[in-house]
């Protein structure tokens, strides 16, 4: 006899301790994934925020004057600029071509001079120097007028082809400790001497570590939000083990063999299926019809 | 001496339909404003063609546009459209985000990150809450980017001055946007018992509510005129 069971709603959900926590559990979780890809979208603005900055500050350069020029820049200039340029992407890049421009001066940051401003009316111009066919072009107005000079653009573009395609929030530790080169690097004494300063240990082994262990940690990505909270909670459970271990054997005292024998046929990679009722193929229900 | 002549009658045209053209671009952002709720004159939103020649022409004899500039103050109706709701945990809400508005034609031919941030300060510095700047070409990206970086400070709208010709929403075929206020957003979700993420949506680029200037999470109510039911009313949410 069965006892009436009582009639169960399927629009409430029961509610007991168990479900709860884990529901519990669960939106900690989606609080914890949220708060992470916020953290993501956060930096990114940052670094965007911190481009826009870095392309205020470039539009009005080289700050130093007389004794530098494009080709020999002041080494304050030089570092800040390259220091400022590690989150550009070539995009970036070209805004800054565009705003310099704006403000009429020439598209290479560190060059003092204004921008060239072609003579007359007409979208195009014709190059040709050397008066060989292969030198002749015919290049955009504009174009020639990002620059002071033909040694200015290659300069920029020297720079252009040196920044990473990928946004700066993407890239892993390898690829944000890349170094800028500029096409002249500036030969004179202070600056060997700057760089000497540079590379000389000044922090002794304990600030090597250090700077090695922020490496690792950026490299491994230990730096957002995820990595703090611990999100990926990764528990280790120990299977319990009973009794001894033992080393497989070939038992052929007790006939196991040729009762392995009879199977090995349907065995599939060592394992013997069961279908339907799960039952053990053994040695007397065996079909023996075929036996004499 | 003929060619001499056309050539002067073609430069007076040049500049006589150039006038034209701002004088329709004044006159839509008159209207814009208007719409919104700021007051202004009924001469100055309906200006005549004379006397904007004679208000803002400059000493060569062609509009000048750095004098193209006014501001308006925000209408009591605007005020309260504008005001927030009294709630349980705020009695007394915060006063409502709207104030006094500049409207500058720019004559610059590039618009960059500099000519941005003087506009932001020349905002800032003269406590307008809103800044419309109409330019005659595209600004650049990175000077776009400055619209939300000073967006704590103050808001800034830009138009392009071609995109202010004609007066969008005298079209036939644009029906009439009508801003909600927060009391009539709570009314409107509460009689459909909707969340407002339900309703349809506009984007705050759409060309109708960049000219009555919307903000995330306002909603408009779009009369439509039909043929079976006379008007036909339908609510979007800003998006």
């Amino acid at each position: 006899m069965t006892t009436p069971k009582m009639p169960v709603s399927i629009l409430k959900k029961a509610t007991n301790p168990a479900t709860n926590s884990s529901s519990n559990s669960r939106d900690d979780r989606n609080r914890a994934l949220a708060l992470h890809h916020a953290g993501l979208i956060q930096q990114r603005k940052d670094i965007e925020l911190e481009i826009l900055l870095s392309m205020e500050t470039l539009m009005d350069y080289p700050l130093a004057t007389f004794p530098y020029n494009a080709s020999n820049p002041s080494p304050e200039d030089a570092k800040t600029f390259k220091d400022l340029l590690w989150p550009f992407q070539p995009s970036d890049y070209d805004a800054l071509l565009v705003e310099r421009n704006i403000n009429g001066h020439c598209g290479y940051t560190l060059c003092p001079n204004p921008r060239l401003k072609e003579e007359g009316g007409g979208k195009y111009r014709v190059i040709y120097k050397s008066g060989k066919a292969k030198d002749f072009k015919v290049v955009e107005k504009e174009e020639l007028e990002k620059w002071c000079s033909e040694d200015c653009a290659r300069r920029a573009l020297y720079v252009r082809v040196q920044l990473s395609e990928t946004p700066a929030w993407e890239r892993g530790a390898f690829q944000s400790l890349g170094r800028i080169d500029l096409l002249d690097e500036p030969k004179s004494d202070d600056v060997v001497v700057m760089d000497g300063i540079a590379q000389m240990q000044l922090g002794g082994e304990e600030r090597d570590r250090q700077q090695k262990t922020a490496n690792l940690a950026l490299e491994r990505g230990d730096r957002g939000t995820a990595a703090q909270s611990g999100l990926v909670d990764v528990r280790i459970q120990e299977n319990q083990v009973q009794g001894n271990a033992q080393p497989p054997s070939l038992d052929i005292d007790n006939g196991d063999l040729s009762r392995r024998l009879d199977d090995m046929h349907l065995a599939l990679e060592g394992h013997i299926p069961t279908f339907g009722t799960g039952r053990q193929i053994s040695q007397d229900e065996e079909d023996t019809d075929w036996k004499l | 001496m003929s060619t001499e002549e056309d050539r002067q009658a073609k430069a007076r045209e040049a500049e006589s339909r150039e006038s034209a053209r701002l004088w329709r671009a004044w006159r839509t952002v008159h209207e814009m404003l208007q719409d919104r709720g700021y007051t202004l004159t009924e001469e100055e939103v309906t200006i005549s063609l004379d006397n904007f020649k004679s208000q803002f022409t400059g000493a060569d004899g062609s509009i000048n546009r750095s004098m193209m500039k006014f501001s308006a103050n925000p209408s009591d109706a605007m005020m309260k459209r504008y005001s927030n709701l009294p709630t349980d945990r705020e009695p007394t809400p915060a006063p409502p985000d709207i104030g006094t508005i500049w409207v500058e034609f720019l004559p610059d031919s590039n618009v960059g990150i500099k000519q941005m941030r003087n506009f932001a300060q020349h905002l800032s510095s003269n406590n307008f809450h809103t800044g419309i700047l109409i330019t005659t070409v595209n600004i650049t990206s990175a000077a776009l980017k400055i619209i939300p970086a000073v967006a704590a400070d103050t808001r800034i709208e830009t138009f392009l001055e071609q995109d202010l010709l004609v007066n969008i929403t005298h079209h036939d075929l644009v029906p009439k946007h009508v801003l909600l206020s927060k009391e009539e957003k709570t009314a409107l979700l509460q009689r459909y018992r909707l969340k407002d993420t339900q309703l349809p949506r506009v984007q705050t680029s759409d060309p109708v509510a960049r000219y009555l200037g919307l903000r995330r999470g306002q909603v408009v109510k779009i009369i439509r005129m039909s043929e079976t039911a006379g008007r036909y009313a339908s609510y979007r949410l800003c998006v």
